[in-house]
């Protein structure tokens, strides 16, 4: 019996998390998976929504929870599954940026649309407004607004993640946060 | 905004400054009602964007992802366009045979999870010798998920004596499920191969036996 003595993915899952769904998805149960989307669709939509500014968010979303499946037996452990399931969403919105030429050839700088842009009116969610304002930055800078200020990964993270510098990284987000803050005065 | 330090503001709020740039941008807010202003409205923006609450979509997502997941981790996944788009129709064998599988594998899970997916009864499910193999493509015909299973059967028919009547009764009868939920897959998508839903069923019991398998063996192994 000494091969059995390998650990497996599923052992090293973390007592915290919801370990037999993982577990049992893991072995290839789809109504455990089932269970872990349905966990795990809010934030991972929410998160999806934000780097795309709603661009085809549900298909991504979608696209993401089959990269789940597909990955889920290279899962060791290393960080919670949550954190896993997160940076894996990130790649895939990141990958479709990069691999869809429609989706470069619109990266401009937004921040003329900002001047268009209705002062929100005192009765609307103030919530929805951040959202709709969030939609309105360009591209780079609305992604890593959202990567860091919503999401809380560090600079160098981003940078890795982007394929960018760090210093990029902080002049996107200040950039991003100043044209925020200017539709939320 | 020629203001030098409102470019700094950012990094001050995420403690990113050197200990001297501190200094210098406090004191300049000390004297700066522009910065002092911007940074209390950059505060507000980090502050919002941190409370953000999580939003479902409209939809439910999971009948576009569910046959999605057709051939279990193999590089046969469906490409998005295939998706939703095509209408099935079966015949009544076909259905007969998708239910009875249907009923098999509900009596398999129940099993499986009332046995098997607890710590305390059952080890976790242990990896073969190549850890690779944890999600094996369980398509058609696969020849690693083929030996993976020989292995797995070999490894417990050596171990067999570690286990109680009852529980060899108990992985006995289950595998018998699962097999005859395998069989009864297979010949419904021999009528119709390229049936999705069929193929889900096919994917998922072999999925479930070679979980089963690998739990009963890494049982065995803490028994002897």
């Amino acid at each position: 019996m000494e091969a059995l003595a390998l650990r497996s993915p599923v052992e090293a899952i973390p007592a915290a998390e919801p370990l037999s769904d993982v577990a049992r998805a893991a072995a290839g149960d789809v109504r455990a998976f089932e269970q872990l989307y349905r966990t795990h669709l809010p934030r991972v939509n929410s998160l999806v929504r934000r780097m795309t500014a709603g661009r085809d968010a549900d298909e991504l979303t979608q696209d993401v929870f089959v990269r789940v499946w597909q990955k889920l037996a290279t899962f060791r452990g290393d960080s919670s599954f949550t954190t896993w399931l997160h940076r894996l969403a990130v790649n895939v919105v990141i990958e479709r940026f990069r691999t869809d030429q429609v989706r470069r050839a619109r990266m401009h700088d937004g921040e003329d649309i900002f001047e268009m842009l209705p002062a929100p009116a005192q009765t609307r969610d103030i919530g929805m407004d951040f959202e709709a304002a969030l939609e309105k930055l360009p591209d780079g800078a609305r992604q890593i607004f959202v990567l860091h200020d919503v999401e809380g990964y560090k600079h160098h993270e981003i940078a890795t993640m982007l394929e960018i510098s760090a210093g990029t990284s902080k002049a996107q987000l200040h950039r991003a946060r100043m044209m925020l803050r200017r539709h939320l005065k | 905004m020629t203001d030098k330090w409102i470019d700094r503001l950012s990094e001050y709020i995420d403690d990113e400054l050197t200990h001297d740039e501190r200094a210098q941008l406090e004191a300049h807010l000390s004297t700066c009602r522009e910065c002092a202003d911007t940074l209390e409205d950059l505060r507000a923006v980090v502050s919002r964007a941190g409370n953000l609450p999580t939003r479902a979509p409209e939809t439910d997502l999971w009948p576009g992802i569910e046959p999605r997941l057709s051939s279990g981790r193999s590089d046969a996944v469906l490409p998005f366009q295939a998706r939703g788009s095509r209408r099935f129709s079966f015949t009544a064998p076909q259905l007969v045979a998708a239910g009875l599988a249907l009923m098999l594998m509900s009596g398999g899970g129940v099993w499986v999870l009332q046995h098997g997916g607890r710590a305390t009864s059952m080890p976790p499910i242990a990896a073969t010798a190549d850890p690779g193999t944890a999600a094996l493509p369980a398509g058609l015909s696969d020849p690693r998920y083929d030996e993976a299973i020989a292995d797995l059967e070999q490894a417990l028919e050596a171990g067999r004596s570690e286990l109680d009547a009852t529980t060899i009764q108990i992985l006995e009868a289950n595998l018998a499920v699962i097999d005859k939920a395998i069989d009864d897959s297979r010949q419904a998508l021999d009528a119709d191969p390229a049936n999705v839903y069929l193929n889900n069923h096919l994917a998922d019991a072999r999925q479930r036996k070679l979980a089963l398998l690998r739990r009963a063996t890494a049982l065995v192994a803490t028994k002897g």
